[in-house]
Order: C-alpha cells, then structure tokens, then sequence
C-alpha cells in the first residue's frame, strides 16, 4: 500500500520516473487481485443449488475429514485430556485407574521449583536461541542462494540447484551422523582448529552458551544481579547464555539443510516475476540493490511470509537431531525430546502431554505475533 | 537393601488406583491362569543386545514350541520401552517380555504383571539381591532373567608394558596403576559418565543409593562424597577420563579402540568384545576394595514378565518356566555372556570360563571376578521417574575434573526425594 501512495505522490512532480513504474506494476497487481477476490464474495449467496453444492461438497471431502477426525483431532483431544491425568502409559488412557489430577502437571512445570522446570526451563532456553538463530539465518540464506541461481547468467543453473537442494533430501538422521563425526571432541573441525593452535572444545556435550563466553572474555562471571533471579527454574544469568556450543552445531546443521528447500520456495516464487519489472525499472535507472529491495523484494512476500511462518513453526518442534545427538544431553534439549524423554522414559505421559500442550500454546501464540509483526514491516 | 518398604510408601496413591480397577496388587497371584497349555501362539518381546541374544532367544522359543506343542513368536524390539508400553496400552501386550527395572514399578502398580515369581519355580533357587529387585510389596512378581554385575577390564599388552604385576586391590593402586598406564593417547582409566558406573565407587566406600531402612535416598552421604571426590581426583591428574572425553560411546568403545587401558564395564562387555574387538587381550579382576577394605559393584538384571491379563497365562508361564531352567541359564549365559540368576547355575557357568590365567593370551577372559559380584552388589533404583533425575547427574559427569561432588549429590538427592514426594 506504502508502495502505491508514494508511486502517486512521485506522479506529479514526474520525478524518479522508476518509481513511478514500480508503483503502477504493484497497483496493476492488486487490481488484478481485486476483482477475484469480488467473485469469490459474490458466491456466498446461497440458493436450493448451492446447498446442493454445498452437501456434494461436504461428501467429497468427508474421507479426508474422517481422516483428520480420527488422526489428527482425536488424538490431539485425547493427548489434551491426558495432560491432566497421571496416566502412565501401560493401561487404556481412559480405562478408570487413570486419575486426573487438575492442573498438577502444569504446576510441576511452570511453577514448582525443582527438575521437571528446571528441564523445561532449559529447553524452552536452548530452543528459543535456536530459533532466533536459525529461522533469519535459513532464510536469508535461501532467498540468497535463489537469486544466485536464478540469475539468468549463471551457467550450469541446473546443477547449482541440486547442489542447493541436496542437503533437503538427505535423510536428516544420516546428516546428524555425519555432523557428530565432524564435531566429536577429536573430529575435523578440532583437528583443523588445531592446526591453527585453537583447542576446540567437546562441541555436542558443552552446555555453555555462546553469549557467555563472549561476556567471560569480557570479565563478566556470574552477575550477582542476574544469578539471584530466577525464571523457570533457570536464573536470568542462563537465560543470557545465549546458544550452547551443542545447539550451535544443531543451528549449522539446520540452516544447512533447510535453505536448500525454502530456496525452492523462492526460486519458484522469483520465476513468477514478470521479466518485464525488472528491465522497466532498469532502464528507469535503478540500481541493483534498489531493484531487488523495492521491486523484487516486495513480490516475494507471501513466499516470505510463508517461509518465516514454516521456520518458525519447525524450529520449535526440532527432534530427531536432538534424540540423535544427546540423548538426555543437557546441551541440546529441547521441548520436542522433553516431552519423548518423560512420556517414555518415566512413564509420566501426563507430563509429558502438558510440555506438548505448552510448546503447542507458545507457537500459536508466537505465530500469531510473528504474523502481525511481519503484515506490518512488509507493508511499510 | 528393603526396597519393598521404601516401594510401599511410594506407591500408596497408586494401590487405591488399582483397588477400584479390581486388581489389587496382593491378590494378583491368586489370578486364575487363562488358556491351553498346547496349541497355542505366544507373543514374546525382547530387548536384544546383538545377534547372539536373539539367536538364542529364537532358539529357545522353538525348544520350547518344539517340546510343548506351540509356537512362539519373538519380536525383537528396536526401542523396547516405547513398544512395550504401545502394546500395553493398546491393550495387546506380549505374552512374555524382558521386564526390565525401569519399568518394573509401574507395570506392577497398573496391575499389568503376573504375580508369577513363585508359579515359576522355588524363589530361593535365584540371588536373593535379584529377587528383590522384583518383589513389590512383598510379592515376588517376576524371576530374574540374569544378571550383570560390574568388574575391572585390564588390557593385558598395556598392562605388560608398563611393568605392572598384580592387579590393583585397593583405591590407591587403581589410581597408582592409572598414572602408570597413562601414556601414548592411551588413558589408564576410562568409564561412562554414569551413576551406573559411579555408584561402584560408592558402595566400595561403604555407602548406599538409599539408607539402611530403605525409606529414603541416601546420595548426599559423605562416603558418596569421598567417592566421587576420589574420582574427581584421578580425573584431575588426567589418569581417568569419561568415554565422552575420548570420543566412544561407552566404556568398553574406548577399552576396545585401545584408548583405555582399564575400563569399568558389566559382562555384556564379553560378547562386545568377541565380536567388535576380538584382538584386544584382556583380563577381568573385581573392582578394588574401597579404603575400609569394603568391596562393591552394582548389578543390573532384568525378569522374565509375564503380562497379567494375557489370555495365554498358563502358557505363558509353561514357557517362563523353561527359559529360567538351570540348563536354559547356562545356554544362555554360554551364548551371550550374561551371568545365570541361579548362584547353583552361575557357580558351574563360572567353573567352566575360570581357567583362563591372566597372561595366557586367551580371548575369553575369567568370569569368576562378574560372579563374585552377586554377592555384594548395589542393585539400581527402580523408583518411577528416577531415569530423568538420573540423567540430570550424569549429563554433568561428562567433565569429571571439574565437578563439585558435594553439589552434585545433594542436588541428585534434592531431585530423587521429589519423587518420593510428588
């Protein structure tokens, strides 16, 4: 919108001609979008066929929601109702020896001081500088590797894609493997550090956080201030720690990976851009960077709204590197294996259950600021 | 080490539980047996620990089968606890598993395991440690399947090389023979960061898991602190260090890889041996005797469980019956290593692997220093939830040298009396 108010402001003074042209292909766009949208409202209203179309429409789809029921929202019920019982896992969940006892499983995490928060406490710490960490990085890197390739001079395109694309297709348990293999205490990236006179440390068991070896090379240690409060079960000196050393291998791994599929996204959403745009504003005189910031940047954004919105969302779930790498390893836990490490490890899958329902809470609830946040910056 | 008792105050909340389903856990024994004893199909679960075990697992299933008109069908599971517990809670539990500690207490409080320890065969007849670890308020539910005791793993070249003659006996000849070994890359001790491995020191030094009447934990003693403080020690002069510190996954990893001169590791190492590293010369020796001259090591083992409310009990336990046999144990024990539940089977087995001297050069090592383990040892603590609080010590034991251990045991306690307390 921002875009087609200046673009009309600039009309006038026949000023910054590419701009002008800019604005018109952004108007043209939601012209285009506009009327669609008209169409679609002006089927609401509904008459004898249409609540014909309307049951027809209900029993073609009735397999898939039948699927959904039985799958997705009963077990997701189900697993709601355990989070506030004491079942332990090896009689019917709604057999009568299965107690409910209120919200104890929630205190037992949010509120009682003791293992159960200080666990959560910790993963909810590990996996929010994992995902502040890697949803930008994968990001950034995929939107980068997509221009790069779609560069109508770049040669041998179809092999630069593979390449990006590689790691995404890749089993992410034999990637972990691999990575394990790399950051093991006498692995390639210590034997290299090494040959510079670095002694790496044990990457995957170190628990300490990156921010706070930062601060101790500063000669900060143990901030009364920040260690005598606490949060969860954590004081707020480790919730400054920043990343472990643990998760900052999990974040390498993962921008890795990831950014070879969101390039795709991009890749898909750049080859949707009329050629057209960028030519016109070309020879308007924009340079480079202000054709990629004000004409493609602004094309691509439902693609990076999605794409954000898909990180984010993943990011908080990550699991499989996690159980592969350390089980029950204080540097790499996260809420995803918390919620695996009571159900089936202690047999507490009332807990276990309430640490899902609290991950599943603080999503919707960071998407949904997410999604507002970005609506606005977008649109600026 | 009266477990039961500590068991019952534990469980109280739980026996209401199973008083309003009907199955109280006292009378669980008088259970009449379901089914046929011929002509039937048996499910049996098992949690292998490479070929040998379910060979000789499927082996035994057929024996069985052979002999008694029926067929068993062995599923090995690739992660145990997670499928055991789907089939239980599904409903369709196996008809015979390996009952492992850990899930012991709830399987007994949810009334899902047959009261069968005395179906089977005459209590007595098994290690009265092992029996324990499966009586729960004072019935005896499962037999031991077979024990795991721990013990010292010396490599016998390494040995030789540094002049050493007599194994070591006590804490200061462990840790002068460790400074002796360590040399080369090579360290001289190498354990798992692990209370499992840890806790030996403990009971060397005269102290427990759980105090004298078995109604509490007892980490934070001062015999544990000494303990841990001695290995700390050793891990400071770099003479010990963690398998994690020399990239293996476990003790025996490192032993075998020729990282470690000396391991801590159960009789499961054997087989890994036999079959991973079958160059490496070793020998086994009981772990050292603490300052007080007091022996010590933990036992790990497992039952044969029995699900309560298959329909299939009384073949179930037909089958139990055979597996627990004395010539079934020493089957077992002569295919994979583990040590029979029977001290009469476990003597004979040990009788038959003990001629083996120390520098004989021989890939089979004595056994006799695993047996004699049975008679001291600390079993592990079956409390429901401990795995958590237990990883929680342990993930802080990767770094030995640096550890505070009075710290460190009194948070351990702190986190296990929470258990207790819920």
């Amino acid at each position: 919108m921002a875009q087609v108010s200046e673009g009309e402001g600039t009309r006038d003074t026949g000023a910054l001609p590419a701009r002008v042209a800019v604005a018109e292909a952004a108007r043209t766009a939601q012209d285009r979008r506009a009327p669609a949208r008209e169409r679609l409202g002006q089927r609401k209203p509904t008459g004898r066929l249409r609540k014909g179309e309307n049951l027809f429409g209900w029993l073609f789809v009735s397999p898939s929601v039948a699927v959904l029921l039985l799958f997705l929202f009963i077990p997701i019920l189900l697993a709601l109702y355990v989070s506030f019982t004491n079942w332990s896992g090896v009689t019917n969940p709604l057999s009568s020896s299965v107690k409910t006892v209120g919200l104890a499983n929630y205190k037992l995490l949010l509120n009682q001081p003791g293992l159960y928060q200080q666990n959560f406490g910790t993963a909810i710490r590990n996996n929010l500088y994992f995902v502040v960490f890697t949803v930008p990085l994968q990001t950034g890197l995929a939107l980068l590797l997509a221009v790069v390739v779609n560069n109508k001079f770049l040669k041998a395109k179809g092999f630069f894609r593979t390449v990006a694309y590689f790691p995404s297709v890749t089993s992410s348990i034999a990637i972990t493997v691999v990575f394990m293999f790399l950051f093991q205490g006498t692995g390639v990236i210590n034997t290299l550090l090494g040959f510079v006179g670095i002694q790496g440390p044990n990457w995957l068991f170190d628990t300490r956080g990156v921010f706070t070896l930062i601060y101790n090379a500063f000669g900060v240690n143990n901030p009364a201030a920040l260690v005598n409060h606490q949060f969860l079960g954590l004081n707020l000196w480790g919730w400054v720690a920043g990343p472990s050393l643990g998760m900052c291998v999990i974040i390498i791994m993962l921008v890795w990976t990831t950014s070879g599929t969101f390039m795709l996204f991009f890749l898909a959403a750049l080859q949707q851009i009329s050629e057209d745009l960028d030519e016109a504003s070309e020879i308007d005189g924009a340079t480079p960077w202000q054709r990629f910031r004000r004409v493609t940047l602004p094309m691509l954004r439902p693609t990076l709204v999605l794409v954000l919105l898909l990180g984010f969302i993943s990011t908080w779930q990550v699991f499989d590197q996690v159980f592969l790498i350390g089980p029950d390893n204080p540097a790499t836990i996260t809420p995803a294996y918390y919620s695996y490490q009571l159900s089936f490890q202690d047999s507490n899958f009332g807990a276990g259950a309430a640490v899902a329902f609290l991950l599943f809470c603080l999503i919707v609830f960071l998407t949904v600021l997410q999604r507002k946040f970005i609506r606005e910056d977008l649109t600026r | 080490m009266k477990r039961w008792q500590f068991k019952t105050i534990a469980g109280l909340s739980a026996a209401a539980a199973m008083l309003a389903t009907g199955v109280p856990a006292a009378t669980a024994s008088k259970v009449p047996l379901t089914g046929k004893l011929h002509g039937v199909t048996l499910t049996f679960m098992i949690a292998s620990s490479g070929t040998a075990e379910t060979n000789a697992d499927k082996a035994a299933a057929a024996a069985w089968g052979k002999a008694t008109g029926n067929k068993v069908n062995v599923i090995n599971a690739s992660n145990f606890q997670l499928q055991l517990t789907e089939g239980f809670a599904g409903g369709s539990p196996p008809d015979v598993f390996y009952g492992q500690t850990g899930m012991f207490e709830n399987l007994v409080k949810n009334g899902e395991l047959l009261a069968s320890g005395s179906l089977v065969g005459p209590p007595g007849a098994f290690y009265p440690s092992l029996r324990q670890e499966f009586t729960y308020n004072g019935t005896f539910y499962c037999v031991p399947k077979d024990s795991s005791t721990l013990a010292l793993e010396i490599n016998v070249a390494d040995w030789k090389a540094a002049g050493l003659t007599n194994p070591p006996t006590t804490w200061a000849q462990l840790e002068a023979d460790a400074k002796a070994l360590t040399k080369n890359g090579v360290t001289g001790l190498v354990i798992s960061p692990s209370l499992d491995r840890v806790g030996a020191f403990f009971a060397e030094n005269g102290g427990s898991y759980m105090n004298a009447k078995g109604t509490n934990f007892a980490f934070n003693t001062p015999q544990n602190v000494a303990a841990l403080g001695f290995l700390k020690k050793m891990a400071q002069q770099g003479v010990l260090k963690t398998s994690a510190q020399v990239d293996s996954g476990w003790g025996g990893e490192a032993f075998g890889t020729g990282k470690a001169a000396m391991t801590i590791e159960g009789n499961w190492i054997i087989g890994a041996m036999q079959s991973t590293y079958p160059k490496i010369n070793y020998e086994v020796v009981p772990l050292p005797a603490g300052p007080s001259g007091k022996h010590g090591t933990l036992v790990f083992t497992n039952c044969w469980g029995i699900a309560a409310n298959g329909k299939n009990t009384a073949a179930a336990v037909s089958f139990v019956k055979y597996l627990a046999s004395p010539a079934q144990q020493l089957r077992f024990a002569n295919a994979f290593g583990v040590m029979p539940s029977r001290p009469a089977v476990a003597r004979q087995w040990a009788a038959s692997h003990s001629a083996t001297p120390v520098a004989s050069g021989t890939q089979t090592p004595s056994v006799s220093a695993f047996v004699q383990g049975d008679a001291y040892a600390l079993p592990q603590v079956a409390t429901l939830g401990f795995p958590t609080v237990q990883s929680a010590f342990d993930s802080q034991l990767t770094s030995l040298a640096s550890i505070d251990p009075a710290a460190l045991l009194q948070q351990l306690q702190t986190n296990a009396e929470a258990l207790l307390h819920p």
